[in-house]
């Protein structure tokens, strides 16, 4: 339309070229994090070596010899695509019976559920480490898994609420009367219709499992001990490592980031629990 | 089988899981909180089982309150939350706007500030203290280097070699002191949260009424005044939700923390939490306790928001 002002000069130019610099300014650390990972330990420490240097694979070579890597890693994938499926496989059901059978308690019960998200983690640290210590579950992938459910769950039922809530009843109503029973009404109609909300609520739930830190740090130690408590105990180099160091923090988020991009616009429903439209 | 009951059955794996995922632990903590209890005693042993006969009252919150780094605690964790809070805020505003207007490679530059979001918190400390902010061998040091340098080089030119032989030589700032490393932390979550800012405000500056803007035009609505009177109050309702939902998430802070700043002296709650469970329980439990009000002040607020668009 006419009506609006046509762009100043300075906004056809300026706007896409600030906007570019602070997009770049942003992607700089992890760009510089890459860098550095294809420098060798000394070189990543040497002024000259700046930007022009002798690009080197060893450090991702030796990614299991210097820090056990895929040890690490493999946790990581285990505990976070076992913790993703079991919160899908008790979510699902949860927020279809919200969804499609509300009850004067539901609001209540979805309520409370994102209130046990605002439990900050460190008031129940001593009776988490004290029970899982007693029952034998310390440091075991079961009680990561178990744990990384939980603290997922509450985001996974009210992304999947609100995917469920945009169905129409009456596609449930008319399934109903044919005479299809739940699990039919379930796997025939809800699930391929509510598939692309499912597979983006499993994709954020993953990022979370795989970025916690907190329990991830403090109820393991050896056995189950995931990419972040790796990173955490590699925390001071003190200069010495910066290219190995850099090699295994950019394969630890990588992946994460390339699943991300993906995941953007559910990012924000995921996290503001639909708040934001 | 009546109409309720399935329902009621397929939400109940997910309801009592969690009710025994908050209760049990909370109730413990609540329990300890009020009796004495240390890991490691040798002149009262009996203080090293959790038992109702060392009941101790208030005397936890009584000895957390009196404590010095408690208070410091609390006054820290609101200062690194309210500075990222801040900055996320500003940041976020200006840059969702910057880059909300289409232009040549637009998807490239959200792909791009958006990625910081999804870096693991271990390694977005571990990257910014010692690749980036490192006094000597990080980018801060040999940037620093780089223009005392410069300078030095200056000060052989001709004619303004004078005004150059002024200039002090300058120290690159550490960033493992106190206060320094609670800016290092706020800078780097600053970093990591300024992108989810934007991502909230786009998505609400996408549903802003357009009409209304030309509308505001036509009637001689300067650029200043288009942002103050329409696009600020659209935006009120984001900026709240932004700022509870980073409020409740910074306020258990913790990887950033415990990598920057081990044992110098910058602590937050979990932090404080953290050294006092390394003995006393007790204490852990009551600071603990103050955690959970702190957040729950946060919480409800952000629930009544949350509440009111849920059913719509």
């Amino acid at each position: 339309m006419a009506i609006v002002a046509p762009p100043s000069k300075y906004g056809k130019v300026g706007r896409p070229v600030l906007a570019w610099a602070v997009g770049l300014l942003f992607f700089f650390p992890i760009f510089w994090m890459i860098l550095t990972s294809f420098k060798t330990d000394a070189d990543a420490v040497k002024p000259e070596f700046l930007f022009v240097f002798k690009p080197t694979l060893e450090n991702y070579l030796n990614m299991t010899e210097n820090y056990d890597y895929w040890r690490f890693a493999k946790n990581s994938v285990i505990t976070a695509v076992a913790a993703t499926l079991f919160t899908l496989f008790i979510g699902i059901p949860c927020a279809y019976a919200m969804a499609f059978n509300p009850s004067r308690a539901t609001k209540d019960v979805l309520m409370w559920m994102l209130s046990t998200k605002m439990l900050p983690a460190a008031a129940v640290l001593y009776p988490m480490t004290f029970l899982t210590k007693s029952l034998g579950l310390f440091d075991t992938h079961f009680l990561v898994i178990l744990v990384l459910s939980l603290i997922n769950l509450p985001i996974v039922v009210w992304m999947l609420f609100t995917y469920f809530k945009e169905i129409p009843k009456d596609i449930i109503e008319a399934g109903q009367m044919d005479g299809v029973n739940t699990w039919g009404e379930f796997k025939e109609i809800l699930v391929p219709l509510a598939w692309g909300g499912i597979v983006s609520t499993a994709l954020l739930c993953f990022i979370f499992c795989w970025n916690e830190a907190y329990w991830t740090v403090r109820l393991t130690t050896t056995d189950a001990a995931t990419l972040s408590k790796l990173i955490e105990g590699n925390r001071a180099p003190e200069g010495l490592f910066f290219g190995r160091l850099s090699a295994v923090s950019a394969a630890a988020v990588g992946p994460i980031i390339i699943l991300g991009w993906f995941c953007q616009k559910q990012l924000v429903q995921g996290l503001t629990f639909g708040a934001v439209k | 089988m009546s109409t309720r009951t399935l329902p009621r059955l397929l939400q109940s794996p997910a309801v009592l899981l969690l009710l025994v995922w908050m209760l049990v632990p909370l109730g413990m903590t609540l329990y300890f909180s009020f009796i004495r209890y240390v890991l490691n005693s040798l002149r009262r042993p009996e203080w090293t089982k959790p038992s109702l006969s060392n009941w101790r009252g208030f005397g936890n919150y009584e000895f957390v309150m009196n404590s010095k780094d408690f208070w410091f605690a609390i006054q820290n964790s609101l200062f690194i939350v309210c500075s990222i809070l801040f900055a996320t805020v500003i940041l976020g505003i200006l840059i969702a706007i910057l880059i909300n207007k289409a232009f040549p490679g637009q998807g490239i530059v959200r792909v791009l500030l958006i990625s910081p979001f999804f870096v693991m918190p271990a390694v977005n400390a571990v990257l910014w203290i010692n690749m980036i902010l490192d006094p000597v061998l990080g980018l801060n040091g040999l940037a620093v280097a780089g223009i005392n340098d410069l300078i030095a080089n200056l000060q052989n030119a001709p004619l303004v070699g004078g005004f150059f032989s002024l200039w002090p030589e300058f120290e690159p700032i550490s960033f493992r002191a106190t206060q320094t490393s609670a800016y290092a932390v706020i800078m780097m979550v600053t970093w990591q949260w300024t992108p989810f800012a934007v991502l909230i405000f786009m998505t609400s500056l996408q549903s802003e009424d357009q009409q209304q803007k030309e509308a505001a035009v036509l009637d001689g609505a300067g650029v200043w005044s288009q942002f103050r009177f329409l696009t600020l109050p659209h935006l009120g309702r984001p900026i709240a939700i932004v700022v509870m939902i980073q409020a409740i998430f910074h306020l258990s802070l913790y990887a950033e923390i415990e990598i920057v700043s081990r044992g110098n002296g910058n602590k937050n709650l979990p932090y404080l939490i953290g050294e006092f469970a390394n003995n006393n329980i007790g204490a852990a439990s009551a600071t603990g306790i103050f955690a959970v009000i702190l957040a729950n002040i946060v919480a409800i607020f952000l629930l009544r928001m949350v509440g009111k668009t849920l059913m719509e």
